[in-house]
C-alpha cells in the first residue's frame, strides 16, 4: 500500500535507540543511528531471520545479536561478518529497508519500497501527545473519536484535525494489524508553557477513554 | 498442518523423545504433546511407562512406548526404524545424564539448526563457547551419513569454558552429526584423554510445528565430572540460546535457499536444510516452493 503512516513521535527514537513496532502486519525495527539517522526496516536478519529489535545500534550501524552482523544505516547494506572478518560482505546481504521521513515532530513510514518521502514546507514543531495502544481496528477507533472529540472534523480518513480557540488537535491513526491501532495525536498552535501540562492530562484522558470505548466496542 | 495433509512418514514412523524419565519419576503422570497430538505419560509401579493420546483417551500400543536413555521414547506410527543409538552411552566408564527438558516456541528444526551453528558461540555464548576476537569460522567438512543425516568435522572453535570442569580456554575440535531430522549429536575434543569425545546430543521434541521441547542427552568420560554440574552447564547455555531462537521468524525453519543469507560457517545448516527437502519433511519446516 503506497501510503505514508506516522509510526512514533519523533522523540521516542533517540539517537541510538531501537524500538519495535508493526504496521499493517509488517513487524518492523526502528533505530536512530548516532548521527541522528533515522531507520525503518524489515523487524528480521537476512542471515536467520532473528529480530533485530533484539540487536544494538553501534555507532552508524545496527548489530545483530545472534552473529553480530553489522548493517549500515540508510541503505541497509551488511558491512561485517565476524566469521568471515576478512571478507568483504556481498552487495546482496542487505536489511530491508523501508521508506522513511520525520516532518519534525512524528516519524513516517510507507512499506512501498520504492516511495519517496512528500516535499515537505517548513513544518513548524508540534506537540506529540501520549501514543495509546488500542486493541480495536482502526475503523472502530475512527469512528469513537469522530464522535468523542467533536462534529468539525476534517481531512483524510484516518488523519483529521479538530480546531479549538489556541491549537488544532491532529489524529494519525497507525493500522498495526487489522485489529489493532495505534492512536498518535499532536497539538498545531501555540500551547502556552503554563498551560502545558494541564492540556497534556486533558488530551491523554480522552484519549484513554475513547481507546477503552473502542476496545468494548470491538 | 491439517487433517487432510497428515504428518510424513519419516517423522510419524519414528521414535521420539517424549519426556526426561527423571521429571516423570517426580510427577508420576506428564501431560506433552508430540506432532500436534496430545499425550498422558503413566509411570506404573513396575517402572513401565504407558501413554494414551487425546483427545479420545486412545492408548498407544505398549510396543510403541520405551524406556531408553532416561528418555522416554514414542512412536505414533509403525515404527520404521530403531531408536536412534548413542554407543558412547555403553562405555562403562562414562557420566551418562539427561540435562534437562526445556520447552522452546519455535519448529525443533530451527533449535537443531542452531546447535550446528559455529558462528554464534562468540556472541550468544560469550565467555563461554566462545568469545571476541576469535570469531572466524574457518573451513570445516559436511558430508552425507550412511544410514541418513549429515556429518561435520574438522571444526575447531577457541573457548574460554568449553565444559563445566574447564577453567582454561583452549582451541576445541567439534564433530556434529545429524542423526535425524530433530536429533543431532556434538561430539568435543576431551581435554584429558585426547583420543575420546564428550557426547551431547539435542533430541528435539516437535509439540507442533512451532513449538518443541528441547531434550538432552550427555555422555562424559569420566574425569571430574558429575551429573548436577553438567546439567547445569548445559542449563545455563540452553538459556542463552532460548532467547534467540524465539524470537527467529518464521518460528518454522525455511529450506529454500532464497529465503536466508547462508555464508561458508553456515555449510552444516546449508546442508541439513538440503537433506531434510531431500527426504521429504515438512512439519515444522517451510518446504521450497513448487516451481
Amino acid at each position: 500500500m503506497n501510503r505514508w503512516f506516522a509510526v512514533s513521535a519523533c522523540g521516542e527514537v533517540p539517537h541510538g535507540h531501537v524500538a519495535h513496532t508493526q504496521l499493517l502486519g509488517q513487524e518492523l525495527v526502528l533505530w536512530r543511528s548516532a548521527s541522528g539517522t533515522l531507520n525503518a526496516w524489515e523487524n528480521r536478519c537476512p542471515h536467520r531471520g532473528v529480530r533485530l529489535t533484539l540487536g544494538t545500534c553501534v555507532g552508524e550501524e545496527l548489530r545483530c545479536q545472534y552473529h553480530a552482523w553489522r548493517f549500515a544505516s540508510a541503505s541497509g547494506q551488511c558491512t561485517h561478518i565476524p566469521s568471515h572478518p576478512n571478507q568483504k560482505p556481498a552487495s546482496t546481504i542487505r536489511s530491508q529497508v523501508f521508506p522513511v521521513f520525520e516532518d519534525g515532530t512524528f516519524a513516517w513510514v510507507n512499506l512501498t519500497r520504492a516511495a519517496v518521502p512528500p516535499q515537505q514546507a517548513a513544518v513548524g514543531i508540534d506537540t506529540a501527545l501520549r501514543s495509546l495502544f488500542a486493541d480495536a481496528p482502526v475503523a472502530a477507533v475512527r469512528q469513537v473519536l469522530l464522535r468523542g472529540y467533536a462534529d468539525q472534523a476534517v481531512g483524510l480518513v484516518d488523519e483529521f484535525t479538530l480546531d479549538a480557540t489556541e491549537y488544532a488537535l491532529r489524529f494519525m491513526l497507525q493500522p498495526v494489524t487489522a485489529d489493532q491501532t495505534i492512536i498518535h495525536a499532536r497539538l498545531q498552535g501555540e500551547v502556552a508553557a503554563a498551560k502545558r501540562m494541564t492540556v497534556l492530562r486533558h488530551h491523554n484522558a480522552l484519549l484513554s477513554a475513547a481507546r477503552d470505548h473502542a476496545e468494548a466496542a470491538s | 498442518m491439517n487433517a487432510s495433509q497428515p504428518v510424513e512418514s519419516v517423522l510419524w514412523d519414528d521414535w521420539h523423545p517424549v519426556g526426561e524419565l527423571v521429571q516423570l519419576q517426580r510427577t508420576a503422570v506428564l501431560h506433552t504433546m508430540l506432532l500436534g497430538v496430545p499425550l498422558t505419560l503413566t509411570l506404573a509401579a513396575d517402572g513401565s511407562v504407558t501413554a494414551t493420546g487425546a483427545p479420545h483417551g486412545t492408548p498407544v500400543p505398549m510396543q510403541h512406548v520405551a524406556i531408553r536413555y532416561g528418555l522416554v521414547w514414542l512412536c505414533l506410527g509403525t515404527p520404521a526404524r530403531e531408536i536412534v543409538d548413542f554407543p558412547e552411552t555403553r562405555e562403562s566408564d562414562r557420566v551418562v545424564c539427561t540435562g534437562g527438558s526445556v520447552a522452546v516456541a519455535v519448529s525443533g528444526l530451527r533449535a537443531v539448526e542452531n546447535f550446528l551453528d559455529l558462528g554464534h558461540l562468540a556472541f550468544v555464548h560469550a565467555g563461554y563457547l566462545g568469545e571476541e576476537p576469535h570469531t572466524e569460522i574457518c573451513a570445516y567438512k559436511v558430508e552425507p551419513l550412511a544410514d541418513g543425516g549429515i556429518l561435520a568435522t574438522q571444526c575447531r572453535v577457541y573457548q574460554p569454558r568449553p565444559s563445566p570442569m574447564e577453567s582454561q580456554g583452549f582451541d576445541v575440535d567439534y564433530i556434529y552429526a545429524v542423526r535425524r531430522p530433530y536429533i543431532v549429536v556434538l561430539f568435543k575434543a576431551n581435554p584429558v584423554e585426547k583420543d575420546r569425545m564428550d557426547m551431547i546430543a539435542l533430541l528435539a521434541q516437535p509439540v507442533t510445528e512451532e513449538r518443541c521441547v528441547a531434550h538432552v542427552l550427555m555422555a562424559y568420560p569420566p574425569h571430574n565430572v558429575d551429573v548436577a554440574s553438567l546439567r547445569w552447564f548445559q542449563q545455563l547455555i540452553f538459556g542463552q540460546d532460548r532467547p534467540i531462537l524465539e524470537n527467529q521468524l518464521p518460528k518454522r525453519l525455511p529450506l529454500d535457499p532464497r529465503s536466508e543469507i547462508s555464508v561458508r560457517a553456515d555449510s552444516s545448516s546449508a546442508h541439513y536444510r538440503r537433506w531434510l527437502s531431500a527426504v521429504g519433511v515438512r512439519y515444522g519446516a517451510v518446504p521450497v516452493a513448487a516451481a
